[in-house]
């Protein structure tokens, strides 16, 4: 850039006729198009502005002879939520995927640390937003065991009740998005009549129809009215027969089976190693259940399967889901006919402040084991709080999963493994 | 200083005014416009200037003009039948668009569009308009010419495919012997404008798309082109009007049962072609964002929007024509009627009042007393209404029965549009039903299955039509 002569300084009067200054002039190259596409390419590609920190980061953003970037989210129609894939691309071929989280930051573990025991729950609630019962969970169980609090068994089931109907409206939720993303129009909405029937009979009970906050230390928040019972016994009459009925629409089409089939394989050791829980986990053929494996709740009483299946890949996972639908409705029957009279909350006082110690909980949510590590050092604050999400280790899978694969076969996997980013990010 | 008095114009001021609006013109109004926009500008005054010159010019020089169109009548021809299938598309595109809201609606257990107008029947014509005033918008780095022409290109390749089809009897924009060869090498257009799309919007997603469409359209573009083959074997003419005169008689003549696996390969292909669900690659929203469109705006991205539908009309249309016998009745139609004996310019007066009178007065009040009598409270004016309302559909009715009797082309026509829409509610069905395939499967298919098959089909029918001598 020339240093500007103060006499070539246009008056203001003429700046509106002034022809704009001439584009700088590029020595390097004949066609100044050339540069512009490298401007803006370095503009738009998504190599980050600093040096590489590590090795892995150093050979991902290292592209080789005929590769590209391809930015995926995070705002994309399927990467459910705010997830940003960077996508390392052959062609079409995936090479590598670097998953960028944290666009849903809010660090609701310091909130809840500078919460008080009872404000926590509904803090936690947001994180699982598709079953948000399932986060409040772990979070009262782990201080009920802090306080020594013993639950009454009216609320213990109805705490069952509640979770098993939340998981079978998220597996359905799962079914219909699975499709969406494989390019089915109708399955999402066929979904979310029986979601919207099992929201609307939560939403008599709890008062809300997505962030519940009805768990309470030592119980449930107002016990089971006409309204929720009458709704769902409508709904458990036909239920059954209306979710195979969906189910048909994918589980033989011919489409949808070779679009999923020996996509995303997760086999039983890469599955173990990555921690992996959950519908995914059993897909790889673990039988690893928390409502088995460590139980609570009243879940030794109830009888139900863990089914399981040894292919690990997409079209397992999804099978997975549908035959936990059918246990869990094998489950809420068993709660109706077993649901014992009773008080549905124990006598706690207003302020609590459990001894100092710790308390781990976890519960099988519909993605994985939801847990909570509590520390408590006597005040009515918990001193750490610490949630384990299952969706973050379930999607960390997802560049083992997908390199190789196409990348419509990444948007098939990332469905599959059902991350839910309120729990990711946290 | 003297002010202007109340009286005398303000003359200094008009003058201010008019140099003001030179002054600030060319940034204020000019400036701001797209270059689409400009062109627009400088023409439609240009066309309106020209055609009130061509009316002017018609009554003054009127035998002249009559003789040169005389002279030149297959030219004329062409012209007024190329005006009209561009036109023809806009309405077919919003019938479709409006047809595949509801129909969709109605599979996914939906109401649908219903607020404007009547079921929300207007819905796709405030589509049309929503996009026509949306801002016209490229991306930094778009290679703005080609950014432009590309949805220009694919529209004109559907538009100008339209130009063979066979509506009906007569009703054929021109009935070319290589009708078929035409229409395939101009659907083959469509790639270049997706194509186009593809590279200039100066985006990863749209290139894929582009370079997906490509692959796509020209890997099934071949078994397309051989499963027809097998027609024009039997029918012996490419063109289209004599393929379907070929297929006349009933619907055993069709060639659908003469060409099974023909038009198995066809509806695969066509489906394929057309970028329609479980083959709607080159947008898979759910992969690659909107694919070629990612970065189209306003009308160009309208153009696009357009010519997808009028594709699906144009294929279908196309599988009626060859497969399904086209405008032929699917039965032999035997209750043709002579209207020779009505003379509407003959009638005289006595005659054409009575039938006023009944249709205006007569006819609406003897409904609206009926619809007092078995409604549900009606007062006397909104009977009437009512029954004049009831008379419109009776007699539009009657007319249309009467044309469908009499003439050959409306019941050509009839036949043809009830074959077309049959496949076009298929596509829509399929969409709804479907997911989408991967892009290798869809790949793999083609070379696998449809192209070893379609040539299969080809060798069986050629065998046979020398065996048989037909």
């Amino acid at each position: 850039m020339p240093p500007r002569q103060p006499a070539s300084r246009p008056s203001k009067s003429r700046a509106g006729k002034r022809a704009p200054e001439p584009p700088q002039q590029y020595a390097s190259t004949d066609d100044p198009r050339v540069m512009l596409d490298r401007q803006i390419g370095a503009l738009f590609e998504p190599i980050p502005p600093y040096p590489t920190q590590t090795e892995r980061e150093g050979e991902f953003y290292t592209l080789r002879d005929g590769e590209m970037f391809l930015n995926v989210g995070p705002h994309h129609p399927s990467t459910h939520g705010v997830l940003r894939l960077v996508v390392k691309l052959s062609g079409e071929q995936v090479v590598d995927v670097d998953p960028v989280l944290g666009y849903l930051h809010r660090g609701v573990e310091k909130i809840c640390e500078n919460s008080d025991y009872y404000h926590v729950i509904d803090q936690v609630d947001p994180l699982e937003y598709v079953s948000a019962l399932f986060q409040e969970w772990p979070a009262v169980l782990s201080f009920e065991k802090l306080m020594d609090v013993q639950v009454p068994r009216r609320a213990e089931y109805i705490r069952v009740l509640t979770g098993e109907l939340l998981r079978i409206s998220s597996h359905i939720l799962y079914v219909g998005f699975y499709a969406l993303d494989l390019g089915g129009l109708t399955p999402i909405l066929y979904s979310f009549i029986e979601r919207d029937e099992i929201v609307e009979m939560l939403a008599a009970l709890t008062g809300a129809r997505m962030l519940f906050n009805y768990f309470r230390i030592g119980g449930v928040n107002g016990d089971l009215n006409h309204e929720f019972m009458s709704r769902l016994g409508d709904w458990m009459s036909r239920a059954a027969k209306e979710v195979e009925s969906s189910a048909t629409l994918l589980n033989e089409n011919e489409i949808f089976v070779r679009r999923t089939r020996d996509v995303g394989v997760l086999d039983r050791a890469a599955a173990l190693r990555y921690g992996v829980t959950g519908g995914n986990l059993r897909a790889s053929g673990v039988p690893f259940d928390v409502r088995r494996a460590h139980p609570y709740s009243v879940y030794p009483e109830l009888d139900f399967n863990i089914p399981t299946r040894d292919e690990g890949d997409s079209l397992a996972r999804y099978l997975i889901r549908i035959d936990e639908i059918r246990e869990s409705i094998k489950i809420i029957d068993q709660c109706l006919h077993n649901m014992p009279d009773g008080p549905v909350m124990a006598s706690l006082p207003r302020l609590i402040r459990p001894r100092p110690g710790r308390a781990w909980a976890a519960v099988e949510g519909p993605r994985g084991m939801l847990g909570v590590y509590t520390i408590s050092d006597g005040s009515d604050q918990p001193f750490r709080f610490r949630i384990h999400d299952p969706s973050l280790l379930n999607l960390e899978t997802l560049p083992a999963l997908a390199t190789g694969h196409l990348l419509a076969d990444t948007m098939t996997i990332i469905a599959s493994l059902d991350p839910v980013m309120g729990g990711i990010d946290k | 200083m003297t002010s202007a008095s109340p009286r005398r114009p303000d003359v200094r001021g008009l003058i201010n005014a008019s140099i003001r609006f030179a002054k600030t013109f060319p940034r204020e109004f000019w400036g701001r416009l797209s270059v689409p926009e400009r062109v627009a500008f400088l023409l439609v005054p240009l066309a309106m200037g020209a055609a009130i010159v061509t009316v002017i010019a018609i009554f003054w020089l009127g035998g002249p003009v009559v003789d040169f169109l005389g002279a030149n009548l297959p030219l004329v021809r062409f012209a007024v039948a190329g005006t009209a299938i561009l036109l023809l598309t806009v309405p077919t595109a919003f019938v479709l668009i409006y047809l595949e809201l509801k129909v969709i609606a109605r599979m996914n257990l939906r109401v649908g569009p219903n607020r404007v107008g009547p079921w929300g029947a207007a819905m796709s014509v405030i589509h049309g308009l929503k996009v026509l005033t949306k801002e016209d918008f490229a991306p930094t780095g778009a290679d703005i010419t080609i950014f432009t022409l590309a949805p220009v290109v694919t529209y004109m390749a559907s538009v100008m495919t339209l130009l063979v089809i066979p509506f009906a009897p007569g009703l054929i924009g021109q009935d070319l012997n290589v009708g078929l060869l035409y229409f395939f090498a101009m659907g083959g257009l469509t790639v270049v404008g997706l194509l186009m799309a593809g590279w200039s919007s100066f985006n990863k997603y749209s290139l894929l798309g582009g370079l997906r469409s490509a692959a796509q359209i020209i890997s099934y573009e071949i078994p397309l082109t051989l499963s027809v083959v097998g027609v024009i074997l039997l029918a012996g003419t490419m063109s289209m009007n004599r393929i379907v005169l070929a297929q006349s008689g009933s619907a055993f003549d069709w060639f659908v049962f003469k060409q099974p696996l023909a038009w198995i390969i066809f509806f695969i292909a066509a489906t394929a072609e057309a970028n329609r669900t479980p083959f709607d690659m080159t947008e898979a929203d759910s992969e690659i964002v909107a694919g070629f469109a990612t970065e189209y705006s306003g009308m160009r991205f309208g153009f696009f929007f357009f010519a997808e539908y009028v594709n699906v009309f144009i294929v279908s249309a196309l599988a009626a024509t060859l497969f399904f016998g086209g405008w032929t009745a699917p039965f032999n139609w035997p209750w043709t009627y002579n209207l020779n004996w009505f003379h509407p310019l003959e009638m005289g007066f006595g005659p054409w009042l009575a039938i006023v009178a009944f249709v205006l007065v007569v006819a609406p009040q003897i409904l609206g007393i009926l619809v007092m009598l078995f409604g549900r409270g009606w007062t006397y004016v909104q009977a009437s209404v009512l029954g004049a309302l009831f008379t419109l559909v009776a007699v539009v009715g009657l007319v249309a029965l009467a044309g469908f009797i009499a003439f050959d082309w409306v019941q050509g026509l009839f036949w043809f549009m009830f074959k077309t829409y049959v496949f076009v509610v298929t596509f829509v069905w399929m969409r709804a039903t479907l997911p989408r395939v991967r892009v290798d499967q869809l790949m793999g298919f083609a070379w696998k299955w449809l192209l070893p098959a379609s040539l299969v089909n080809l060798f069986v029918t050629a065998t046979a039509v020398v065996l048989l001598n037909r």
